[in-house]
């Protein structure tokens, strides 16, 4: 099929994972998302969505922020500089594949 | 639960099963419900402004053309579709952005102070230009000039600060229609608020629909270069 996985970002090539990078990619620089904001945009649970931000996060490509709004803890996430020149890369890479299958 | 393979980031799980169009259809998906999940939808503000301003100024116009001032029922529509916009343009950005928290928030709210600011300075200042005696034909076309001064500016500026040139392209087009305005003369000074100001805004409405329609189809093409975009 010329869909070759290997080319891929295997951190940001599976599709909650790619959901995740996708919407943080959405922000502006210098801006961040709460934590039950993203996990209802997403319509995932708290504890899968933990664990793949984890994953991202040990990548580098995501940036954890903890926080306290009054006395409620508050978690905010971004997208590292890493992680948007990786899921810049990514795309151009799927891109790439896809002129590869057409032509 | 969406993905029971993804822990495993070496499996061909799900993620193999798609093609590279298909993750690019998702990609484009998933930003634009982002997008709308955490920006405020400029077709609706617009779409609103334009009709207060169509709406509100038509009546002033209307009333102003039989009796060479407008009447208190016409100010008293336009003041209601004024503040009804502006009770709308603040419940639907605060609720559409609640949630995050960054730089575009802390200019949002100086932009947002910065217009209420303008306006009660513009307030202010028609006040006490009455006081010292211009009669109702300066006032109005001083209102409606500054009015569209400041909306022409803002916009401009709005543009620059959220990255949306046509954003600075309707605040150029408020300056011409400041203009036009002011040199209307009474009573048509209000009618060129509404079909110039008021329609400027309506038509953005369907520029908004035709950049959003051009996002949702093109964005991969761009993808390198906008690194995911640089937000609002």
């Amino acid at each position: 099929m010329g869909w070759v996985p290997e080319e891929l970002d295997a951190v940001i090539h599976a599709p909650a994972r790619l959901r995740v990078v996708a919407s943080l990619a959405a922000l502006g620089r210098g801006d961040e998302v709460a934590f039950p904001k993203l996990r209802k945009l997403l319509d995932m649970t708290a504890g899968n969505l933990s664990t793949h931000l984890r994953k991202l996060e040990d990548a580098g490509y995501v940036r954890v922020t903890k926080t306290h709004e009054g006395r409620v803890p508050a978690t905010y996430l971004s997208l590292t500089e890493t992680g948007r020149t990786a899921f810049a890369d990514y795309q151009a890479a799927l891109m790439d594949l896809l002129k590869g299958v057409q032509g | 639960m969406s993905d029971p393979t993804s822990d495993r980031p070496e499996g061909t799980g799900d993620a193999a099963t798609l093609d590279p169009a298909e993750t690019l259809r998702l990609i484009r998906e998933q930003q634009a419900a982002a997008r709308d999940a955490m920006e405020p939808d400029g077709r609706l503000l617009y779409g609103v402004w334009g009709l207060a301003w169509l709406i509100g100024y038509l009546c002033m116009w209307v009333s102003a053309r039989d009796t060479g001032a407008p009447e208190v029922w016409a100010g008293g529509v336009f003041s209601g579709s004024i503040v009804g916009a502006m009770i709308f343009t603040i419940v639907h950005t605060t609720t559409r952005t609640a949630g995050t928290r960054g730089v575009s928030a802390r200019v949002g709210v100086i932009y947002g102070w910065t217009w209420f600011l303008a306006f009660v300075a513009l307030g202010v200042m028609l006040g006490a230009m009455a006081d010292a005696g211009a009669s109702p034909e300066v006032m109005a076309v001083a209102a409606n000039g500054f009015a569209s001064l400041i909306v022409g500016l803002m916009y401009i500026v709005g543009g620059l600060l959220f990255c949306a040139n046509q954003m600075s392209v309707v605040g150029g087009w408020m300056l011409v229609t400041a203009v036009g305005a002011a040199l209307a003369g009474m009573p048509h000074t209000y009618l060129v608020m509404a079909v110039a100001g008021g329609g400027g805004f309506l038509v953005m409405v369907a520029v908004e629909q035709y950049l959003r329609r051009r996002r949702g189809s093109s964005e991969p093409a761009s993808a390198r270069a906008e690194g995911g975009g640089l937000g609002a």
